[in-house]
């Protein structure tokens, strides 16, 4: 903790803390130095010599931007002779500044000017001097237009560059006053601009701005400006929509508040053009004779009601299921999981987690007790090493990646496994590039190292892991076998990089783990996790702030989801469902009887496919779910949805599932409603409705809501989504303290278990979510993959994301923003084998296995390995699930997208 | 105290060296003796008698001697190098972290050149100097960083760096007990004016673009790699062996009172023999111009501008003025680098003081308003003196903006414009 000091600014006594940035301390006491360089999210720069000030009884003037407060400071920010000065440089500005403006921006250099009186050139007196300063474009980024005759060279863009968001694109070139901003070598649709748009809403002027709608944007016109919660990844940026005419037209990060203090990444920034999309569902449909036909709402409702009620009644509620969304809010989420329990009366009620994460919650709650990441996102910046395996965190979280690259610029480690190269890996300190499918071996390998150099620690395996050193003993006797060379022979990761990895994770004084779909995504899914959590437990890199593990969630509500109750083995809160004085507890509260509430465990999502494929379940409410895309071996999918009797698809837009349905609903965007979401770090956070749904679309809950209605379920009623929320406050003990008044200005995180208690930042500083309260080592021996390359199929493809598409794209292919940057399918192959095959970038190939087929683009790269591929998932037209297995994981149920054994030819 | 009247020794040139008071030679001393390449002939004319001296010195001993000694920077700014070395060896112990040592040879002031003679003919020398002064305040590593257009320099320092080496004079552990051991690179530079000035050169020496950083913080504290620095011009560095071998108060019985020691002043423009002339601090414009063989073709000198573009116009009555920091500044004008530029009745000042202003304008970085706008206007106004009607009022008004640009902007650059300009309306104003 600083000192606590006092100075003075004008004879105003201001209490602070020594080393503060001074003009920081004046504009927090309301003292408005003016500035133009200076921001508080950057290193000051002094460049724009504004916020000159005179310091205690020293002649001339100084940069207020540049001094830190230093006890018994006497300031001089207002005097005549530092006004003049002052005036006198914003003149110089101006004499350069173009201040023809279009509307789109807020101009700091105006607002400044007109406050000084010299707006216009006739109210000045030094020259104007544009003809010495050449006329400079460049448009030619898909999201934003640079205009050198606007900019000020205020730095302020490069830092965001650097300092916020780590990708150090922006530079200039050429000197004085003709030098101008350049991204890469000079063109910025070939630079490495990503479109996260951290420079324009930093920029004080028009120099740079945001191209789409820059033709309908009018900063005078706006009819309001909502801060809501992206829809995209789990990072759960905070954006504040600009909305005119029920339209939105700009989205910008809000600074000053947790997750992202105003970062955002360019589906954040630029993707929200989708809520206006031509293509929305309007209003219901209904399939006829293989056609859909409009329909209104009550006739879609009882269609509905009659047809589930009727397979109820015929077959009992286990022959239903539901599909929740991890993108619908939890008040929605939590209606639906009501909905499946009471008008259904089952618990086959799942959602695209399973696919997911699944096996990381698995491991998790068997070995910590709570399947939540154990830390917060400002921790990824100060932990002093980061072990991020089966996690393309720059492109899938990006902003919290940024966090990632400030810490690895102050000094932190950081250490890459993955089989194939990603970005994280030009700032890694180690890249572990392991053969898929060997990540229990290659974990075992390091925690064999750890024990071998005495590097596991005693003292928290004794005090907090169940078992103690016994437990450990057993575990030291398997990973016995996994010597560097052995495990290298496994893995094909070099020994000495074993080592290395052991030593640096495990001799750190604080570590935390990011851990995503590359170790989740396998057959072997839960005990890679368990692997990855034995090596944290025996190094007590748990327990601790910035300690710990992270799975950073891919949807911006996969974790309320489960948070609120849609499980097939969980209650709200994560009770199980066979604790019985629970669900006599969750009975009373929904008004219902404890019988009524199925006790039996359900299916979770791919199990649910599997049973409607053999006909034992024959209805489905698939609510803002794309299994078409998403699950695994798509034509085995196809067949399942099939053979359903009906099926109900309720959603934002046409999907490849709504084609299957017999009923397809509108629902509301995420723009259309208020709610809340749950983000990575367990926090709460508001969603706020900012325009109205187009044609009769609804908000999700309210359909659900009705829908039981009709089939004679009383789901409760509720005056608003708060009153929903106040409701999963009671239903759910992590989230009891929390509620919309709490949460209006900055979200809170999970656990919370009464109204004054601030949030929980960091899980397990007194004890694990266990039984005993102490974590749980599972050690586990390597399997090979259940399906290996052989002669027909040689190549083991893997599967992932990329930054500018999200998911199956039902949302992001509708912005063309994104679509700009990146459209179509490809297949990534190292360029030996490619030299084998005789393929080459741009060939059109087919890629084939017993399980389907698909056609996509050829790309060289060494970004994989020899004998690996890789497809983005995100193309409908190329559909990667086409090729993946159904074969799950025997504890989480997920399916292996990472690992499917294909062949691949040139498509004639 | 009297100084001796202006003695010099010819260095470039074609003239005969005058043998009579080459013991006043500091820098240039032996520089058309030797070998420039030859490690042995540096060493047979004294070489490394300093640094084996300071070497068996305490480092606070040698700070202490520099400091008495009174030496003054010689890039230009002439700020007292021993405190600039205190500040640096303060700054943190030397056991306690990574401290550089950087030799600026960017030699960039427009009219300068008499780094470029020490390199070529004597670069042991000035590495010496940055030896001694690496000791003094724990520096284990050091850079000389060099404009890049002087290869003939680059050549010879190359070479003489490979010496260091191969003599054991670098990267060898130098005192056992100590722990001592320097290491030095040489580094070029890409052809801008501000890589001169030691922030921005430190800027330029971390591969970044050179724009200068804010003060505070200060390079003694956080210079390279926000480590503890100490920079030196090649000149500064030249003169410290003397000082550790003959001693403070030798060093001080040279040249005058506030700035003791010998200056290498650059003689160009219209005098018949222009070259480098090394002549104790304090002689006089007149006796230099002597020196320099004479105004050419006898014209009478117009004006003199002394210390580069960052320097002071002074005319044909002032001839007289005592050439060391204080004599320049009792008459309100700078020594600068040592720059003797010498125009005589043919030439037009006006015409000198625009190619002054439109230089500053093409060297400003332009990351500040002041210099970056300031430059451009100066510029754009030094073209309208010419066709003035009121050539007087227009200067004055010249004057005004660069006082501003000087009390505004961000670092010496924009501090510079001044300079010439008031005292081209002091001392030029009324000749044109």
């Amino acid at each position: 903790m600083a000192k606590r000091i006092n100075i003075s600014i004008d004879n105003k006594t201001i209490e602070t803390e020594a080393g503060e940035n001074l003009l920081q301390v004046a504009l927090d006491a309301g003292i408005d130095i003016p500035h133009l360089c200076y921001h508080k999210k950057l290193s000051p720069t002094g460049a724009c010599r504004m916020c000159s000030v005179k310091i205690d009884d020293q002649k001339g003037l100084v940069m207020a931007c540049t001094l830190k407060a230093e006890d018994g400071m006497k300031v001089t920010a207002f005097d005549d002779e530092i006004e003049t000065a002052r005036k006198h440089t914003l003149e110089y500005l101006l004499s350069e500044y173009n201040s023809k403006t279009d509307g789109t921006y807020h101009d700091e250099v105006m607002e400044l000017a007109r406050h000084y009186g010299i707006d216009t050139e006739e109210k000045r007196s030094i020259p104007n001097i544009h003809s010495m300063i050449e006329t400079r474009v460049d448009d030619s980024s898909p999201v934003l237009a640079y205009d050198a005759s606007k900019c000020i060279k205020c730095f302020r863009c490069i830092k965001a560059c650097d300092e916020v968001q780590g990708k150090n694109v922006l530079s200039y070139a050429d000197r004085g006053l003709t030098s101008y901003i350049v991204a890469g070598n000079g063109i910025w649709a070939d630079s490495e601009c990503d479109g996260c748009g951290e420079c324009v809403q930093l920029c004080p002027t028009g120099a740079l701005i945001e191209i789409p709608h820059r033709n309908e944007i009018n900063l005078n016109e706006i009819d309001k400006k909502i801060i809501t919660t992206c829809p995209y990844c789990g990072v759960g940026c905070q954006i504040e929509l600009s909305v005119n005419d029920n339209k939105i037209l700009r989205s910008d990060g809000v600074e000053g508040i947790l997750p992202n203090d105003g970062r955002l990444c360019v589906k954040g920034r630029f993707g929200y053009d989708f809520v206006d999309s031509d293509e929305r569902l309007t209003h219901p449909l209904i399939k006829e004779n293989g056609n859909f036909r409009k329909a209104s709402w009550d006739e879609a409702l009882n269609l509905i009601a009659e047809k589930f009620s009727g397979i109820k009644n015929a077959f009992g509620g286990d022959a239903l299921a539901g599909y929740a969304s991890a993108k619908c809010t939890n008040e929605d989420n939590y209606i639906f999981q009501k909905f499946v329990r009471m008008a259904f009366g089952t618990n086959n009620l799942d959602y695209c987690t399973r696919l997911c994460h699944a096996s990381t919650v698995t491991a998790m709650l068997k070995s910590i007790g709570d399947g939540a990441g154990s830390n917060s996102i400002e921790d990824f910046e100060t932990t002093d090493c980061l072990f991020v395996t089966g996690n393309n965190i720059i492109e899938t979280h990006p902003v919290t990646a940024t966090y990632v690259k400030a810490g690895a610029r102050k000094g932190q480690k950081i250490i890459v496994c993955d089989p194939k190269w990603t970005p994280l890996v030009k700032h890694a300190d180690l890249w572990l590039q392991q053969r898929l499918g060997t990540d229990v071996a290659l974990l075992n390998g390091i925690i064999r190292q750890i024990i071998k150099d005495n590097d596991y620690n005693k003292a928290f395996i004794e005090k907090r892991v169940d078992g103690g050193m016994k437990a450990f003993e057993e575990l030291k006797t398997l990973v016995e076998k996994y010597t560097p060379e052995y495990t290298e022979e496994i893995t094909r990761v070099p020994a000495e990089n074993i080592i290395q990895a052991a030593r640096m994770y495990a001799r750190a004084e604080t570590a935390m783990i990011a851990t995503g779909m590359g170790m989740s995504q396998q057959t072997s899914g839960t005990n890679n996790v368990f692997s990855l959590i034995n090596m944290m437990l025996i190094t007590g890199q748990i327990g601790r702030e910035r300690c710990g593990i992270d799975p950073p969630r891919g949807q911006n509500n996969v974790q309320g989801a489960t948070d609120v109750g849609v499980s097939p083995v969980v209650f709200p809160g994560y009770i199980p469902i066979d604790d019985e004085s629970n669900r006599k507890r969750i009975a009373s509260l929904w008004n219902t009887d404890f019988d009524a509430l199925p006790g039996e465990k359900g299916l979770t999502t791919v199990e649910i496919m599997h049973e409607a494929h053999n006909g034992k379940i024959k209805g489905m409410y698939i609510m803002g779910e794309n299994p078409m895309v998403t699950d695994p071996d798509l034509n085995h999918t196809a067949e399942a949805l099939e053979k359903l009797d009906f099926l109900v698809v309720q959603d934002i837009f046409h999907t490849e599932t709504t084609p299957y349905a017999d009923v397809i609903l509108p629902a509301a965007s995420f723009a259309e409603k208020d709610g809340t979401f749950v983000n990575s770090d367990r926090r709460v956070l508001r969603v706020r409705k900012a325009v109205e749904s187009p044609g009769e679309a609804r908000e999700d809950w309210k359909i659900t809501h009705e829908i039981a209605a009709r089939m004679g379920a009383d789901l409760g009623t509720y005056q608003s989504a708060s009153d929903i929320f106040d409701e999963i406050a009671q239903a759910a003990p992590i989230m009891k303290g929390i509620s919309y008044d709490r949460i209006e200005h900055q979200g809170i995180q999970w656990p919370c278990p009464d109204k004054n208690h601030p949030g929980t930042s960091t899980l397990f500083l007194d004890k694990f979510n266990t039984e005993s309260g102490k974590a749980k080592l599972n050690p586990v021996d390597h399997t090979e993959p259940s399906e290996q390359a052989d002669g027909d199929h040689p190549f083991i493809l893997n599967s992932g994301r990329i930054l500018y598409q999200y998911h199956s794209a039902t949302m992001s292919r509708k912005n063309g923003s994104l679509n700009a940057f990146a459209n179509e399918s490809y297949v990534l192959m190292n360029p030996v084998d490619a030299d084998n095959h005789k393929f080459r970038t741009g060939d059109k190939v087919i890629l084939k296995n017993k399980r389907g087929e698909l056609i996509t683009n050829l790309r060289v790269s060494g970004e994989v390995a020899i004998g690996e591929l890789f497809m983005p998932w995100h193309y409908s037209e190329s559909l990667v699930n086409k090729l993946t297995r159904a074969e799950l994981d025997p504890y989480s149920k997920i399916a292996p997208f990472k690992l499917s054994a294909v062949s691949i030819e040139k498509d004639a | 105290m009297r100084l001796k009247s202006g003695i010099a020794l010819i260095i470039s040139g074609p003239n005969p060296k005058t043998s009579a008071m080459q013991h006043t030679q500091i820098v240039l001393k032996n520089c058309d003796n030797i070998r420039p390449e030859s490690f042995l002939d540096y060493r047979e004319t004294g070489g490394m008698n300093a640094f084996k001296d300071a070497l068996s010195m305490d480092p606070e001993k040698v700070l202490k001697e520099i400091n008495r000694a009174g030496l003054r920077g010689r890039g230009g700014a002439g700020f007292p190098a021993g405190l600039k070395g205190k500040y640096t060896d303060e700054s943190i112990c030397r056991y306690c972290g990574q401290k550089y040592i950087i030799c600026n040879a960017d030699e960039g002031e427009p009219g300068t050149f008499k780094d470029r003679v020490i390199m070529e003919k004597n670069p042991h020398l000035f590495i010496e100097g940055m030896m001694i002064a690496a000791w003094a305040i724990g520096a284990t590593k050091g850079y000389i960083y060099i404009r890049a257009e002087y290869t003939q320099s680059i050549q010879r320092i190359e070479t003489a760096l490979d010496n260091f080496y191969s003599y054991g004079w670098l990267g060898e552990k130098l005192d056992k007990s100590k722990n001592f051991s320097l290491d030095i690179e040489l580094r070029l530079g890409a052809g801008s004016y501000l890589c001169g000035e030691e922030l921005t050169l430190i800027e330029s020496l971390e591969g970044k673009r050179g724009y200068p950083r804010i003060k505070p913080p200060f390079p003694a504290q956080h210079g390279l790699w926000l480590q503890p620095t100490l920079v030196h011009n090649v000149e500064t560095f030249a003169h410290m062996p003397y000082i550790i071998r003959w001693g403070a108060e030798s060093y001080r019985s040279i040249g005058t009172e506030k700035s003791p020691g010998t200056k290498i002043f650059s003689v160009s423009g219209d005098v018949n023999k222009p070259g480098n002339y090394e002549t104790e601090m304090g002689i006089s414009l007149r006796e230099l111009i002597d020196v320099a063989g004479g105004m050419k073709d006898d014209v009478p000198l117009k004006t003199a501008v002394i210390g580069g573009a960052a320097g002071s116009f002074i005319n044909s009555d002032q001839m007289d003025v005592s050439l060391c920091f204080d004599g320049m500044k009792k008459i309100d004008a700078v020594l600068g680098s040592g720059a003797v530029m010498i125009l005589n009745e043919t030439r037009d000042p006006v015409d000198f003081l625009a190619w002054i202003l439109e230089f500053f304008k093409h060297e400003s970085c332009g990351k500040c308003i002041p210099c970056r706008v300031g430059t451009a206007q100066l510029a754009l106004m030094a073209q309208e003196i010419a066709g003035a009607d009121d050539k007087s009022a227009l200067l004055d008004k010249m004057v005004a903006e660069a006082e501003y640009i000087a009390e505004n902007a961000l670092c010496p650059l924009g501090a510079s414009p001044i300079i010439p300009l008031s005292s081209f309306n002091n001392n030029v104003k009324h000749l044109i």
